[in-house]
């Protein structure tokens, strides 16, 4: 190579250099963010070939009903539960489960947190004391009680706990992007657009907006995998899905942990469901925080 | 530092009366009454109209809210339903449970995972940080109930080491004067109680201690490495100090700072964490109690209970707050 090549080389590499360009590269040599991608790719394609993968149907009787159902072999990867149901393929349904549970709470938190949030940023004044003292009062409930107190009152169907665990998230979002909106508010490059007579909703939706995400993003990774273990924790203290026939994780779990002594597979396999998708989408959250903002290693 | 004590709680008075207003609505919004869950379902709509009346359900909500305030205001929280005791009292007999549990979790957490996380920091990117790492990450993706089920199964099961409910023997006749069962044992002075009220306790600390455990290591682990590259431990290093000296008065002293507002977030992880871990060994605290209060639709123990849990979660953030001061002097309460 030339010295006027290699020249030219290293300029594009400056210019290349960008904020999304430099986290993609860090997040590219993370290996535990390389293992958290690879986790939740397999159980994505888990969730959208259930159908393939799952030898039987997860509601099917298969086997005989049983108090004590056999434990992994005959056919059956991870057993069989007392219903006689193959179990293996009862979390390879329930992982649809988990990722649609994982996104929606979190698409509602996001959503609402999101509009409260940069609302109350952007516009400031009595709208954002307002906002932020309604959010101050929420924040104080330890999050996965108020997710009891919803659930009660709206219902135990799967998408009413969807909507009460992700409105659980609500407060935290709405700071987050205050605190960010606020920091970037009167950064140069907005007084520039604002200057230059950008309207103030496409100054928010064009400017501001995709300059603050980069931490919701982390927050929402993380999010997702709180709002499926605490999915699970509503199961286990009773108030999980009611719907019947749900092969949800926690509901598996909860279920059989009476006979966690005679039949140790019904639990074992259901929490190591839900422990390595969480430990999935950790593990991004984690790379994305350290590659977005090298400077937080937390 | 008083005045800025005295400010702190001015402002917590607008956020306890929206608290108290957000739980009154809350609670009256959810479905079914009191009536029910005490009558069962043989319960005629007169007798329902009886109850309700006797507990005043049937006033216009504003008027149930400022007789739910004078009262609140008096210290007084109302009486259960189901048990016919007042909530203070309850709350008396069941938070001490959890507060054991909790600070014993949270010393476990602590005394594991500051050490943990500072010989990570110590070895930053070697095998030990890296390792510690990632176990502190599975430790947190851990749901409490399944690490719970899982210990239990093992220790108190199949090993037989550990008892697998209660806070103590129920064959055992045991004083409890203030309801910390370990404290109650060392004033008894009796060497047996107090080897039985902590073999009930360590199960379900470890299991509630685990998220903690791992949160305050990686926190510790981050904090430090920060302090690490301070030009002030540059300066003690280059003077020539024991670099343990650096370790402890210059290095551990600064990054804690960071480690105990993060312990203080964790309080109101410890409440959600105890109504599980609570619920898997039948350890009588706040947590069962308020799950309890969900099932029969205890209108009184559920406000009771949310209002307190979260002014303790507000009451912790502010002696976090404080504790500042005393840590870092730098930091000056106006």
């Amino acid at each position: 190579m030339s010295v006027a090549q290699a020249g030219a080389a290293e300029l594009r590499l400056e210019q290349g250099a960008s904020l999304w360009t430099d986290a993609f590269d860090r997040f590219r040599h993370n290996l535990g963010a390389i293992v958290g991608v690879a986790l939740i790719l397999v159980f994505v394609i888990i969730a959208i070939f259930a159908p393939v993968i799952a030898p039987f149907d997860p509601n099917e009787q298969v086997g005989p009903l049983a108090t004590n159902p056999a434990g992994p072999g005959n056919g059956h990867l991870f057993g069989l539960d007392e219903q006689g149901a193959d179990l293996f393929s009862q979390i390879v349904y329930g992982a649809r489960l988990s990722l649609l549970v994982g996104l929606v709470s979190v698409g509602v938190g996001l959503t609402l947190g999101l509009v409260l949030g940069s609302v109350a940023g952007y516009l400031g004044g009595w709208v954002d004391s307002f906002i932020m003292r309604v959010m101050d009062v929420m924040l104080p409930i330890p999050s996965f009680l108020l997710a009891t107190g919803l659930v009660t009152i709206l219902g135990r169907g799967l998408t009413q706990i969807m909507i009460a665990v992700g409105i659980t998230n609500v407060p935290i979002f709405a700071r987050l992007l205050r605190g960010t909106i606020l920091g970037q508010r009167e950064a140069d490059y907005v007084l520039a657009a604002r200057s230059v007579g950008v309207p103030g909703p496409r100054l928010l939706m064009a400017h501001i907006l995709p300059n603050s995400i980069a931490p919701v993003i982390v927050q929402a990774t993380l999010a997702m995998a709180t709002a499926i273990i605490d999915v699970a924790g509503l199961s286990f203290i009773g108030l999980g899905p009611s719907d019947p026939g749900l092969p949800e994780w926690g509901k598996i779990l909860s279920e059989n942990a009476s006979r966690l002594e005679q039949s140790v597979h019904l639990v074992f396999f259901p929490g190591f469901a839900i422990v390595l998708s969480v430990l999935g989408l950790n593990l991004i959250g984690d790379g994305l925080r350290e590659s977005i903002d090298p400077k937080l290693r937390a | 530092m008083l005045k800025f004590i005295a400010r702190r709680l001015l402002t917590l008075i607008p956020v306890l009366l929206g608290l108290s207003i957000l739980v009154f609505a809350f609670v009256h919004a959810l479905p079914g009454s009191p009536a029910d869950s005490l009558l069962g379902e043989r319960g005629t709509d007169e007798d329902q109209a009886k109850i309700e009346e006797s507990l005043g359900l049937d006033r216009p909500l504003p008027i149930q809210y400022f007789f739910y305030m004078r009262n609140l205001l008096s210290g007084d929280l109302g009486t259960s339903v189901s048990t016919r005791r007042p909530v203070t009292e309850e709350l008396g007999r069941y938070f001490p449970a959890t507060v054991e549990l909790g600070v014993a979790a949270m010393i476990f957490a602590i005394v594991l995972g500051v050490p943990l996380g500072f010989v990570a920091a110590k070895r930053y990117l070697g095998l030990l940080d890296n390792t510690s790492l990632f176990i502190s990450l599975i430790g947190i993706s851990f749901p409490v109930f399944f690490l719970g089920l899982l210990l239990k199964y093992v220790f108190a099961v199949k090993l037989g080491w550990l008892p697998t409910i209660g806070r103590v023997d129920v064959t055992r006749t045991f004083d409890h004067p203030t309801n910390f069962y370990v404290i109650d044992a060392l004033v008894a002075g009796n060497p047996a109680d107090l080897l039985d009220v902590l073999k009930h306790l360590l199960l379900p600390a470890i299991v509630l201690g685990t998220i903690p455990l791992a949160i305050v290591a990686r926190i510790t682990r981050a904090a430090t490495l920060d302090v690490l590259s301070e030009d002030y431990v540059r300066t003690a290093r280059a003077k020539g100090l024991d670099p343990r000296v650096v370790d402890r008065r210059h290095v551990l002293k600064n990054a804690l700072l960071p480690v105990v507002t993060v312990i203080g977030l964790q309080t109101g992880l410890l409440l959600t964490g105890a109504v599980l871990t609570e619920t898997i060994f039948a350890w009588p605290g706040v947590g069962s109690w308020y799950l309890n209060a969900i099932r029969f639709r205890d209108y009184a123990v559920l406000q009771g209970a949310t209002l307190f849990f979260a002014f303790v979660v507000l009451m912790v953030n502010l002696a976090v707050d404080v504790s500042y001061g005393f840590l870092n002097p730098r930091i000056r309460y106006r």
